[in-house]
Formats: structure tokens, sequence, C-alpha cells
């Protein structure tokens, strides 16, 4: 394998996040002294390398570290869950249009072409309201709603089953394109052609060729895609769309920051954007590469 | 565009919440069922759903997007009142990141090729990577609150003009415009350089360095031109993302164009302002589309319409 300086950056990168997301719960678990929930009035805004509070205070007095922490497995979870529900929806929608071809590829696609002339935070807020409205609770079926953890008195999934829902209700757009161009581009090989002769069913050249031949820039594609679902869940978060108050995410945590700021607190601003911006960096470092 | 109208509208109705309860709010409790019956009648949403779509496509058609829920006024002043101020900041947006963007790639591609230059090179590239990986309103928010605390009374935070007057003041457009140039900026830059770095190892290249040709004509002359394909469809491109990020920027900088509009109506279920700002959007996207189609056909003629829904899919937003 030769050395890839640009891969090595990114994985590096990358093992930032994960590592917070992971260690969340052994050093600031939900009932400690440093949960991202406790509130400690007499030390806000404390600056970063502070007793107990090594990256500092928020204006309430919230440990910074322990809410990026647990606003690091929030996020990398919005993150992946859009990017497998765009990806899961956008390759199945390309890849049927390219196989069928004739009028079912020219609906399928122009579908895709409308929604994406009009701007996907426009179609974001849109989505958003018709979510954020239905009563889920009784829409769903039981086990499903038992499952999110529903009650009369908390929403407990909800919120992150909306978000997933908003963000990647978008964002399958490209996936679809993208998966479309490439099949067809496959379709054209001579092996499927091969294949074609020698009395291979539909479904034996999907799963034998088009799968393994796609799957390479789908993967690529789908790494994109949570990098661009994490900035998107932080954009929602800002104009209050977001987690909510329940979850801390690295959205939210900018939300809440957004006050401290005239007060000099800068910190509480830059550590959730730095940690934004280095993981979309690491993923972008690694599909470079890739 | 006839597509685009159904879609916003079916979209639109899926809304759960009856605008007339939205409008009355917690006052609806107090009215007889008859008399939410009569303003269900007066906004038109007791009709059926085709009818009101036709009803609101023929209204397009005189150039009535219907009125706001909220207020009652015609959307199309709301939009229009709204429309200079988001203009001014996308078109600024869009000359700054142009011009800035551009300017960097060239530099980057410059620098590569003198002599102790690789170095600042891949800082640039660098910088311009990192620069594309920052969310612009966090950008935004560390400015602000820079500036706030440094007092530099040239540069003005919020708003669009200083209170008592009117228009669009450039020291007001300053930040706005560059935070939400930010990373289209970037995105120009790093195209700008692969694209040329493509076409300086081609054969015509070093057939004019080998004529004596100089250096900055090959540079600007024969590469410039040929690379400029990709350039014009980024910039197509660049329209409905810039649109989609003036929304955060607009809202960071209270800055009253269309993408605050937008919010506002989403949270107020304002379905008449939503739908007409999709078709305006809508608009404005198609229209973009189509004008770096045209002019990416005027400068190389060779462009089929196919190759540009390639560069599309290999191009993300």
């Amino acid at each position: 394998m030769r050395y890839r300086p640009a891969l090595l950056l990114g994985v590096t990168l990358l093992f930032i996040p994960l590592a917070m997301a992971f260690s969340a719960p052994f050093f600031a678990a939900p009932n400690s002294a440093l949960s991202p929930f406790s509130l400690d009035l007499d030390h806000v805004n404390l600056p970063p390398g502070s007793v107990g509070h090594l990256l500092g205070t928020d204006h309430l007095g919230r440990d910074l570290l322990s809410l990026a922490a647990w606003g690091a497995r929030a996020s990398l979870l919005v993150g992946l869950c859009s990017a497998f529900t765009a990806v899961l929806i956008g390759s199945v929608w390309g890849a049927t249009s390219a196989f069928a071809g004739g009028i079912v590829d020219a609906i399928l696609m122009r579908t895709v072409d409308v929604l994406l002339s009009i701007p996907s935070i426009i179609l974001l807020l849109v989505i958003d309201a018709v979510l954020a409205d239905l009563p889920f609770g009784k829409i769903l079926p039981a086990p499903i709603v038992a499952m999110l953890g529903i009650t009369t008195y908390s929403n407990g999934f909800l919120p992150l089953f909306t978000v997933v829902l908003v963000i990647s209700s978008t964002t399958w757009l490209e996936a679809a394109r993208l998966t479309r161009s490439r099949v067809q581009s496959i379709m054209s090989e001579e092996y499927v052609a091969a294949a074609k002769a020698l009395g291979l069913n539909s479904w034996s050249i999907i799963i034998k060729h088009l799968l393994p031949n796609a799957s390479n820039i789908i993967l690529v594609e789908a790494t994109l895609l949570v990098s661009d679902a994490i900035l998107i869940e932080a954009g929602l978060s800002f104009l209050g769309l977001g987690l909510g108050p329940a979850t801390p995410s690295w959205g939210g945590m900018l939300n809440n920051a957004q006050a401290n700021l005239l007060s000099g607190n800068w910190w509480s601003v830059f550590i959730p954007g730095s940690l934004i911006a280095i993981t979309v960096l690491s993923i972008q470092f690694i599909t470079q590469e890739s | 565009m006839f597509l685009l109208t159904i879609m916003t509208f079916a979209l639109l109705h899926m809304l759960p919440g009856d605008p007339a309860e939205v409008l009355l709010g917690s006052a609806e409790k107090d009215l007889s069922p008859q008399e939410l019956q009569s303003i269900r009648h007066e906004l038109g949403v007791d009709k059926s759903l085709p009818e009101q779509y036709i009803g609101w496509l023929r209204q397009v058609e005189r150039g009535h997007l219907g009125r706001s829920y909220r207020d009652g006024r015609e959307v199309t002043d709301i939009i229009y009142e709204r429309l200079g101020a988001t203009s001014a900041l996308v078109g600024s947006a869009l000359l700054v990141a142009l011009f800035l963007g551009v300017g960097w790639g060239v530099a980057m591609v410059w620098l590569r090729s003198t002599t102790n230059g690789k170095f600042l090179e891949s800082v640039l590239a660098s910088g311009a990577l990192i620069l594309y990986c920052l969310p612009s309103f966090w950008l935004a928010f560390l400015l602000i609150g820079w500036i706030a605390t440094t007092q530099f009374p040239q540069i003005k935070l919020l708003g669009v003009h200083p209170p008592g007057e009117s228009g669009i003041d450039l020291a007001n457009l300053l930040l706005p415009a560059l935070i939400l140039a930010s990373r289209r900026t970037a995105k120009f830059a790093l195209l700008v350089r692969s694209s040329m770095t493509a076409e300086l190892v081609k054969e015509y290249v070093r057939t004019a360095y080998s004529k004596g040709v100089p250096k900055s004509i090959i540079l600007f002359k024969h590469v410039g031109k040929n690379s400029l394909g990709p350039i014009i469809a980024l910039l197509g491109l660049s329209v409905p993302a810039l649109i989609g990020g003036s929304v955060l920027v607009e809202t960071v900088f209270a800055w009253p164009g269309m993408g605050r509009l937008a919010v506002d109506a989403t949270f107020g279920r304002n379905y008449p302002i939503l739908l007409g700002l999709t078709l305006v959007y809508g608009t404005l996207v198609i229209a973009s589309n189509l004008a770096s189609d045209v002019i990416h056909h005027l400068v190389d003629p060779r462009i089929e319409l196919e190759e540009n829904a390639m560069t599309f899919d290999r191009m993300r937003g």
C-alpha cells in the first residue's frame, strides 16, 4: 500500500469526534456532575483550561467538553442515519430508473429534477413543518411508538427520527441522480450484454454485476452525505428546527452559544463549530483519496 | 415549471393545521363553527383541492399569488419588498465568490509553476479546503463576536441600512456577502485549480512552451480559455446553493430578505407565502441553469446538453 498522507490525516482527524462520541457515557454519565444537563450557575462562562472543566463552561455553567462529547454522538448518529436513508432511497430510485428506462425513467427523473429546482433549505422548511405537526403517536403502530420511546411526557427519539427524515428527504435526490448515471454506464458495458446473451435474468444481473460495480461510487457518495447531513443538522438546529433542547448536538450548542458571544464567551461558539469543521474536513480527505 | 407548481401545491397542502385556526390562534375557541366557516370561506380553504389549485393558477396568470394568511396583504407585494434585499445579497456574494475564487485558484496554479512557490501553493490549497468545510453561519458568529468586542465602527453588523434611512447600504452589505460567499469562494478556487491542472498536462501546452510562448500567455489565454467550462457550470449551480445559504445568513444578520420570510412563513403555516416563495425560488434556479447552459454553449459550441448533465453529477452542490 502506498503512502497516502491525506487519507492518514483524514482518519486521524475523524478519530477526534469518534473518540468523544464513544467516551461520553464514561466521563460524563447523565447523573454525574459533568453531565451535559447539570447547570452550575456559580461557574458560568469559564474559559478553557479551568479546573474541572477542560474546555470551559457556557452561560449556564454546563461543561462544554461533556456537551461536545454527547453532541458528537447525536451529530454523528444523525449524519450516519440520514446518509444511510438517503443512499438507500436514492440508489433504489436511481437504479430502478436506469434499469426500467422509457416512461418510468422519465417520470422518476423529472420528479427528481423538479424537487432539485427548489432550494433544499426551502424544501427542508416545508418538510419540517409537515413532520413537526403530524401526530406521530397516533399514526404510527404501537410497537414503533414504544421503540421510539414516545410517551405522554416525552418525545423520546421522535426528534431524531424527524430530523433524519427531513435531511434525507432532500439529500436522496443527488444520490438518485448519481446512481442512475452510474448504472446507465454499467448497463452499456459489454459484460452486461454478455450476461444477457447467456440468458441471465434481470435479478441475477442486478446482484452479480450492477451492485458490485456501482457500490464503490455509492459508498463515496454515502460518506459525503454524512458530512452534508452534519452541516444541515447544524443549520436546522440554528433555525430552531433541530433535535431540540433535550438532546445535546453540535448544532444545538451553536444555537445556545449565540447568546454568549457578546459577553465575550467565544469558545462556546468556537468548540462545536470547529468540531463540525474537523468532521467534515476529515470526510473530505478520506473521500478524496478513495 | 408547470410540474413545479403542482408539486409545491401538493406539498404545501400536506401540511397539517387549519390556516383558519392558525390565523386566530387561541381565540378560535371562543368562535362559533359558523364564524370559523365564514373565515375559511374568506380565505378560500373550504373548497376542494383541485378547485383551490385551479383558482390559484388563474390568479398566478394575472400576477396574483394570493394573500398572506397573517395580515391579508398581497403575497406578490410582500415578496417583491424582500426580493431586492435577497438579490443584492446573493448577487454580491456570487460576484465575490467568482472573482475571489478564480483569483485564488489562478494564484495557486501560478505559484506551482514558480521555483519555490510549491509550499505556498499547498498552504493556499489547504486553506481553501478548510474554508469549504466551515459552516458559514458559524463563521458569521465568530466574526460578529470579534468585531463587536474589538469595535470596528466602519463595519456594520446587522440590518440593511442605518436606522431612519432607506435603501441598501454597502457598509451593511459587506459582512453578510463575504460570509455567504465564503464556502463558494473555496469551491471556485478548488475547481479552478483542478480544471487548470487537468489542462496543463495536455500536449498543446507543451507545444506552446516549446515554441517559446510566455508562461502568462499560456496560463491566461490558452489554459484559461479551455478551463472556462466547469467554471460556468459551477456558476449556474451556485445560484441555488447561495439562495439556500442566504436563509441562514439572513437570519444571522437580521437581513430582511426572502430567506427570513420563508422561515417566518414556516413557523406561521403561511401557505400562500411559502407557495409564492417556492415558485420564485424555483424560477430563479431554472433561469440560472438555463443561463449557464446558454453561456456554456456560446463559449464552447461543442458542448451538448447531455454533457452538461454529466458535469452536474460530478460537481455536487
